[in-house]
């Protein structure tokens, strides 16, 4: 998912940089003075969490690998502006540190994994909660990031470096993501549940209000 | 912030953080056992953009350690990026607050 420098045309990079810049100003407006010390811990720990997950590459035979991403996890666990926040950390670090994901993409890649995969699994998320809470988290999980996937396969598709070829880009990022976001929609439900059953305090995206009030010890 | 970090769930939490980087070299060495490629590598092979990937500089390219080979140099750089992740959000909110 991470997209290298020297894949996408100038004006899309510089499009992706406006688009994440906005979100994070906004997520960081939203959140300013909500934060008490345990909502700080728990941002950095969820953070920090996705951080270390992304690291495991499940090897899928056919020569397919593939990574939990954690955007919609960060949206239902924090809401959306702390999720934005905190997938920015993780996507930053991964690109200034790590040199995974290039620099001058580094919004592209922000826009597609803490924006996009961030807003798009809590919207999910809370339009089937109602239905049933933990199928919510499934469907944000693998919907978010198959969209994510999608954006990536747009921004491809309209760069020179890939001839201009949207179909194939679209098709190829949407139908991989699909399959391999039924993983990433499993691992979310099933932490969900797990959080749901032992502190269900600390999910501030399952109820607005939690998200404007203190974590409970 | 010393007092929140002493509370179970917390440390937990940070745990739970410790075990995925611990797993994360078995997982690396999974994967490159079967020699693997994600979807936006495989669009870029189909439409001639692999070649026009250009190599970042970092500190620590590859999620490895310098002078650490193999499982531990993983095993330190998700250690590492899990520190680094932690303290980037601790900054960014004391900033918010």
């Amino acid at each position: 998912m991470h997209i290298p420098d020297g894949f996408l045309d100038v004006w899309i990079l510089a499009g992706c940089w406006l688009l994440s810049a906005l979100a994070f100003a906004v997520a960081s407006r939203r959140a300013a003075g909500r934060l008490g010390e345990e909502r700080t811990a728990l941002v950095g720990v969820v953070a920090a969490g996705i951080f270390a997950a992304q690291m495991l590459n499940w090897p899928i035979p056919g020569g397919t690998s593939a990574h939990f991403v954690g955007g919609a996890f960060a949206g239902i666990l924090l809401g959306p502006s702390l999720g934005v926040m905190a997938m920015t950390a993780v996507v930053g670090v991964q690109a200034l540190v790590f040199g995974d994901g290039g620099l001058l993409a580094l919004g592209a890649n922000l826009l597609a994994m803490a924006v996009v995969d961030v807003l798009v699994g809590y919207a999910l998320f809370r339009v089937i909660r109602g239905l049933h809470e933990t199928a919510g988290a499934f469907v944000a999980g693998w919907g978010a990031i198959t969209v994510s996937a999608a954006v990536v396969g747009v921004l491809a598709g309209l760069s020179s470096a890939f001839a201009f070829d949207l179909a194939t880009t679209l098709t190829v990022m949407t139908v991989g993501h699909a399959v391999l976001g039924l993983i990433e929609g499993a691992i979310t439900a099933t932490v969900y549940a797990a959080l749901v059953d032992a502190r269900p305090d600390l999910i501030l995206g399952r109820d607005t209000a939690a998200a404007l009030g203190e974590v409970q010890a | 912030m010393s007092a929140t970090v002493r509370k179970p769930w917390v440390q937990r939490a940070l745990a739970v953080v410790v075990v995925l980087a611990l797993l994360a070299p078995v997982f690396a060495w999974g994967a490159s056992a079967v020699g693997y490629s994600e979807p936006l590598e495989n669009a870029a092979e189909a439409t001639g953009a692999a070649d026009d990937a250009e190599q970042t500089p970092s500190l620590l390219s590859g999620y490895a350690l310098p002078g650490l080979g193999g499982g531990l140099g993983t095993l330190g750089a998700a250690l590492v990026g899990s520190a680094l992740t932690l303290a980037v959000v601790l900054g960014l909110v004391r900033l918010l607050d």
